[in-house]
């Protein structure tokens, strides 16, 4: 059975936010104005973002009405009504409850009735895992079609007074690095087991990815403090304790970061050498890299290994949409069909690598007929 | 860089080559001296006994090298002479890791005076075999690797040494000299590729020696932490 990608949807709350505007929506730290964020910011290249918190850090709308809404959205533009939707797969970081699963909030979002469920749980690849939770529902011929939807709400985490809180002033670089990086938002796809005459169904070809946490650290986290080897924050007698020690800052381990990008190399050149990919044939790549940065050095190890793709190939809106972590590939996508006249038979290969503790999602699109 | 690989069969062989280091250097964080080192918690005993390691496949690297050069014959006298260079330059590399040996507060007779470790005896047995056969293009598969290998000490193994430790004088010569020399090198390596990748089986051969080199020179590290 083919699936294919029939709709797409986004959602991105409130008005686009620029780089001087973040610390009105995120507040200052002790009320200080941050001396990384410029830095940072030069680094990743990103412009404009959006969050779901106002100016009094008060949420406005939450991560999974965010995710209701993408979800609507996506529905809105398909051939579906949304009681004909027979599976729901949902991806998020971290949810608006601890439990139950995100999938079950977003559900009663949507109210759509008697689905078949599922929650992908990570960080940016867990798009991509419930991407394929569907794309095998749909393939062993369990479903006839399946709603994903990732979404995030991280800017929770990166009010001024969360940082506040810990002991000593203590915030490290590691602790305030993706508070200039990850913003809001979310995306929706609608799979199906038959293509639609839009011009812009997708064919998926495949979805495939290598996971490498048994050979590397933890790169970005919330959980742990710093130098914490093995306490995590549910150890602590109280959650202000937890809170205290820096346990819940969201994390990433800088240096090392750029294990990220041999770690997307060698998954796309795995994919060669299995004859799943040829990259002369490859008509437009999507890769979800967090910044300009990276950008660069995947370009130069691709070129180091002679399977270099044109940089016009290469799409983004990274810069204007902010990284919405795990959303951040069906946003990119819901927009690249939209602003692309597609034509049958091109090819989209998606690449969605994780910090978190190195995994690597890969996708493989054709536009069908 | 301006020397890249051109052929479409240079191409194939630099991805398989790339994908193979890829995986050596993955797996190189489960060695237990490899985790230590760069996760801060190296003892100064630890590198040591690095180099100590280290010096005893260096030593011999430069025999399998300069027997390679000879195995190659007129219709491969151009790669001969690359590799004779190759081997003239690297063949007193071991005196580097006992000057830092030495610079870590080492004895120099021990050093010297060590074996190899069992990992260090396949490999340097099995790169022996490859240089004693005629015309053995494959080595190019090993020169990968332990080039790779050179440029990952010199950007962060180093690092990692100098910020644990502090030094009268450098103890990381060793592994910072193949940082200075690797551009050149590696511009080499890629004009080798295009020059001996000229059919799959080549290809194949070059790659078989890259992974058996990769997993011996893995198993080499893991015996650094096994004194016997």
């Amino acid at each position: 059975m083919d699936v294919y990608i029939n709709s797409t949807g986004h959602f991105l709350p409130g008005k686009a936010i620029n780089n001087d505007e973040i610390e009105e929506v995120l507040g200052l730290i002790h009320g200080k104005k941050s001396r990384l964020k410029k830095k940072i910011l030069q680094s990743n290249g990103i412009l404009h973002r959006h969050y779901a918190i106002n100016t009094a850090q008060e949420t406005v709308i939450s991560n999974s009405e965010m995710a209701a809404n993408a979800g609507r959205n996506c529905i809105d533009n398909s051939y579906l009504s949304s009681n004909k939707i027979k599976m729901l797969s949902c991806a998020t970081s971290q949810g608006d409850n601890v439990l139950p699963g995100f999938g079950s909030m977003v559900q009663a979002a949507l109210n759509i009735s008697e689905i078949e469920l599922s929650t992908s749980h990570g960080i940016c690849s867990s798009s991509m895992m419930a991407l394929k939770t569907a794309f095998n529902a749909i393939k062993c011929d369990d479903h006839d079609n399946a709603l994903v939807v990732a979404s995030e709400l991280t800017s929770r985490l990166f009010k001024h007074t969360r940082y506040e809180q810990v002991e000593n002033n203590d915030v490290d670089f590691n602790a305030e690095f993706l508070r200039w990086m990850l913003s809001d938002g979310a995306g929706a796809l609608l799979l199906e087991n038959q293509s639609r005459p839009t011009g812009k169904s997708l064919k998926i070809d495949w979805i495939k990815s290598f996971s490498h946490a048994n050979a590397f650290p933890v790169c970005m986290s919330v959980g742990q403090a710093k130098d914490e080897d093995h306490k995590t924050w549910q150890d602590y007698a109280t959650y202000s304790e937890a809170e205290r020690a820096g346990a819940l800052l969201l994390r990433q381990d800088v240096r090392l970061l750029d294990n990220i990008v041999a770690v997307g190399v060698q998954g796309f050149l795995k994919l060669i050498s299995q004859k799943h990919v040829d990259t002369d044939k490859i008509d437009h790549v999507l890769c979800h890299f967090s910044s300009k940065y990276f950008k660069s050095k995947i370009f130069d190890m691709l070129e180091t290994a002679g399977a270099s793709i044109p940089e016009e190939k290469w799409y983004t809106n990274l810069y204007q949409r902010g990284n919405t972590g795990c959303a951040s590939i069906f946003i990119m996508l819901d927009e690249f069909i939209n602003t692309h006249d597609l034509k049958v038979g091109e090819t989209i290969f998606c690449m969605v690598p994780e910090s978190g503790r190195f995994n690597c999602a890969y996708m493989h699109l054709t536009v069908a007929e | 860089m301006e020397n890249k690989v051109l052929t479409p069969l240079g191409q194939e062989c630099l991805q398989s080559l790339l994908k193979i280091w890829l995986d050596f250097d993955f797996s190189l964080n489960n060695v237990p001296v490899v985790k230590r080192l760069e996760q801060g918690r190296l003892s100064l005993e630890d590198y040591q006994t690095l180099l100590l390691n280290l010096r005893q496949q260096v030593i011999e690297g430069s025999r399998w090298i300069s027997r390679s050069a000879s195995s190659f014959d007129r219709d491969y006298s151009d790669i001969r002479s690359i590799v004779i260079g190759h081997a003239s330059e690297e063949h007193r590399d071991y005196l580097l890791l006992e000057q830092d040996y030495v610079a870590t507060g080492g004895n120099v007779e021990d050093i010297q005076s060590a074996k190899k470790n069992m990992g260090s005896e396949a490999l340097h047995g099995f790169l022996m075999y490859r240089a004693s056969q005629p015309n053995p293009i494959d080595l190019i598969g090993a020169m990968w690797i332990i080039e790779g290998l050179g440029n990952k000490m010199a950007l962060k193994w180093s690092k990692c040494i100098n910020e644990q430790f502090t030094f009268d004088q450098s103890a990381t010569s060793f592994m910072d000299y193949h940082g200075e020399n690797d551009e050149h090198h590696l511009a080499e390596l890629y004009k080798l590729i295009d020059r001996v990748a000229t059919s799959e089986k080549n290809i194949e051969n070059i790659t078989r020696t890259a992974k058996v080199v990769a997993k011996l020179y893995k198993l080499q590290l893991e015996e650094v932490d096994n004194d016997e």
